[in-house]
């Protein structure tokens, strides 16, 4: 029995649809990513789940539905992890980070002295452990998006939707929130599911793949079973021209790297 | 490094509790200076040793009129501070997204067709609302999410009241509606009694105490929709309750004083730049500096001149600069 699944979800701007019929499903402790070029649909998909954007169709998570919840219940639910967080206040760093508790609070309701602690653990956790009272629009671009995912972190929640998260994070950073993201979904009763445009750390850091193309889902890659070349060969399908190559790292892990074939560069 | 964050922390929470300190007391003499200085100068021995003028004048007059300048200063400090937090605008006060101008034509309204205080403020109110709600259903219009656009609707709204207003005052009797109408849209404590504030004080306290317990959801709605909404927020909802309850707080106060410009601008951004955060102690220091503006204006008001001047006169000599210069900053976050 999968642990989330999207069923049929169509969704658009208008008349027209941007996302059409959309299946897939995510099991418990699994990360997928979701593939797609621009104006693919995935930024809809993520409006659609987070029931911004009226769609057809249904996202059950533990066989709860999430559009039968109310806000309160489909927030606790999910953490949600956007491109950039719209936070461009003058505030505190953990202030930003128990934001994230606010489904577990009445409207009058304060954060209590154990979020206080758990939203500090996971300060330290992303390593920002010295700018927890320090005001978060002085932060970098890079830290700020950090503190987001405290934010997402530091809660219960059952699915992590992350939408392009990584944008802002420099290429070290983004496989250390990566391997943050893996051990919160290993921990408990929990799935993950990531919006990327890095199709390097999609590969090596997610479980399965799901590539939408023109509205639809187009194929899932299965990064445990599939062999190289038929993830290449699926790839290939939205991307065009590309190699895949396995390599082994320093430390002996199997990795993949993606190169652009093209006669210009 | 750990002791040092903490050791600016309390550095910084020392520095804003001694701003409110501060603040309090310079509200504090402001409230007294205004009981006892005006046309008619009172002394503390006149009204406590029972002098039937003085004791008649500060009844009659100065109390009634200094309470509204100090709550409805406040109330005028928060509601700034709450709308730019909502419309994640620096700009976004009630006078300049046309809550003040609604609630002008809505108060012109009610001095034409209806009669009593209470009716006034009722228009006033609506006038208010109508305001708020046309603003953000045009800025709603524009998928953009450009933080201009609800000043830019507000420019528009304000237009409208403005169009509405001139109709109203040419229907208006020249002999007593238009003068009350004039003297409505001039702004000025002078015309505040006693017997008929009561009611709007009141709306106007149980608006702002609201305000102070919703901070925590205001910080949550100056995010994103889909971001707001993960975080357990229903935004529409919320967001509705925080705009009626502001857009109350405004029209309680302005329709006991008429128009008062660009406290609700200045207020709030002084606060920020003095605490450099948006804390409840940065909210209640927006309503205190927002108190003490309103205060001084009303005593210069009464005292520069023979006859009496709209206090949106001093408003605007310290707002209208103050706004080239929010427009000019290259640093748009609140």
């Amino acid at each position: 029995m999968s642990f989330v699944k999207f069923e049929h979800i169509t969704s658009g701007y208008g008349k027209g649809n941007v996302i059409e019929d959309i299946t897939f499903e995510i099991e418990k402790g699994e990360l997928v990513g979701i593939l797609g070029i621009n104006g693919s649909g995935k930024s809809t998909l993520v409006k659609a789940i987070c029931n911004v954007l009226p769609h057809e169709g249904k996202v059950t998570v533990n066989n709860i539905t999430l559009e039968e919840q109310t806000v309160k219940d489909a927030a606790r639910m999910i953490s949600y992890i956007p491109q950039k967080s719209g936070v461009s206040l003058d505030i505190p760093v953990i202030d930003v980070v128990l934001m994230g508790f606010n489904p577990w609070l009445s409207i009058l309701e304060k954060p209590g002295k154990e979020m206080e602690e758990k939203a500090e653990e996971v300060l330290k956790q992303v390593g920002l452990e010295d700018r927890i009272h320090e005001n978060y629009m002085e932060l970098s671009v890079g830290q700020k998006q950090l503190v987001i995912f405290a934010r997402a972190l530091a809660r219960e929640g059952v699915l992590l939707l992350m939408d392009e998260p990584e944008s802002a994070l420099d290429f070290s950073v983004r496989y250390r929130a990566m391997e943050i993201v893996r051990s919160w979904i290993k921990k408990g009763e929990r799935a993950g599911l990531l919006i990327l445009h890095d199709i390097s750390l999609a590969l090596n850091c997610c479980d399965r793949l799901v590539l939408v193309n023109n509205r639809k889902v187009s194929d899932i890659i299965d990064l445990r079973r599939d062999t190289a070349e038929s993830i290449e060969e699926k790839l290939q399908k939205i991307y065009g021209s590309l190699s895949l190559e396995k390599i082994r790292s320093k430390n002996g892990k199997e990795r993949f790297v993606v190169l652009y074939d093209s006669e210009e560069i | 490094m750990r002791n040092t964050t903490v050791s600016n922390q309390s550095s910084h929470t020392m520095r804003n509790r001694t701003y409110l300190f501060i603040g309090v007391i310079f509200l504090i003499i402001l409230f007294f200076a205004g009981l006892f200085i005006g046309k008619y100068p009172l002394s503390i021995s006149g009204v406590l040793g029972g002098d039937q003028y003085q004791v008649r004048i500060f009844w009659t007059l100065r109390f009634s009129r200094t309470v509204v300048g100090l709550v409805g200063g406040f109330a005028l400090g928060i509601s700034g501070f709450v709308f730019q937090l909502l419309f994640r605008n620096p700009l976004a006060s009630p006078d300049i997204i046309g809550v003040s101008s609604g609630a002008s034509a809505g108060a012109a309204f009610g001095i034409l067709f209806f009669s009593g205080v209470l009716s006034v403020s009722a228009c006033a109110f609506s006038g208010a609302l109508i305001a708020v709600v046309l603003a953000i259903l045009l800025s709603g219009l524009d998928r953009s999410d450009s933080k201009a656009t609800v000043i830019l609707a507000g420019i528009a709204v304000h237009s409208l009241a403005q169009t509405v207003l001139m109709v109203l005052k040419s229907m208006a009797d020249p002999e007593k509606q238009l003068a009350s109408i004039e003297y409505w849209i001039m702004g000025s404590l002078s015309g505040v009694k006693s017997e008929t504030i009561m009611v709007n004080i009141i709306i106007c306290i149980f608006c702002v105490l609201l305000l102070f317990l919703l901070h925590r959801q205001c910080l949550l709605l100056s995010q994103e929709e889909a971001e707001a909404r993960m975080l357990g927020v229903s935004v529409q909802k919320m967001r509705f309750l925080v705009l009626v309850t502001a857009t109350m707080a405004v029209s309680s106060v302005v329709s006991m004083t008429g128009l008062i410009s660009f406290i609700g601008l200045i207020a709030p951004h002084s606060a920020r730049r003095l605490t450099k955060d948006n804390s409840v102690k940065t909210m209640f220091l927006a309503g205190i500096i927002g108190g003490c503006l309103l205060l001084l204006a009303d005593i210069l008001a009464r005292s520069v001149a023979q006859t009496e001047l709209p206090v949106s006169i001093f408003t605007s000599l310290i707002g209208a600069p103050f706004l080239i210069y929010l427009i000019f900053r290259r640093r748009h976050q609140i």
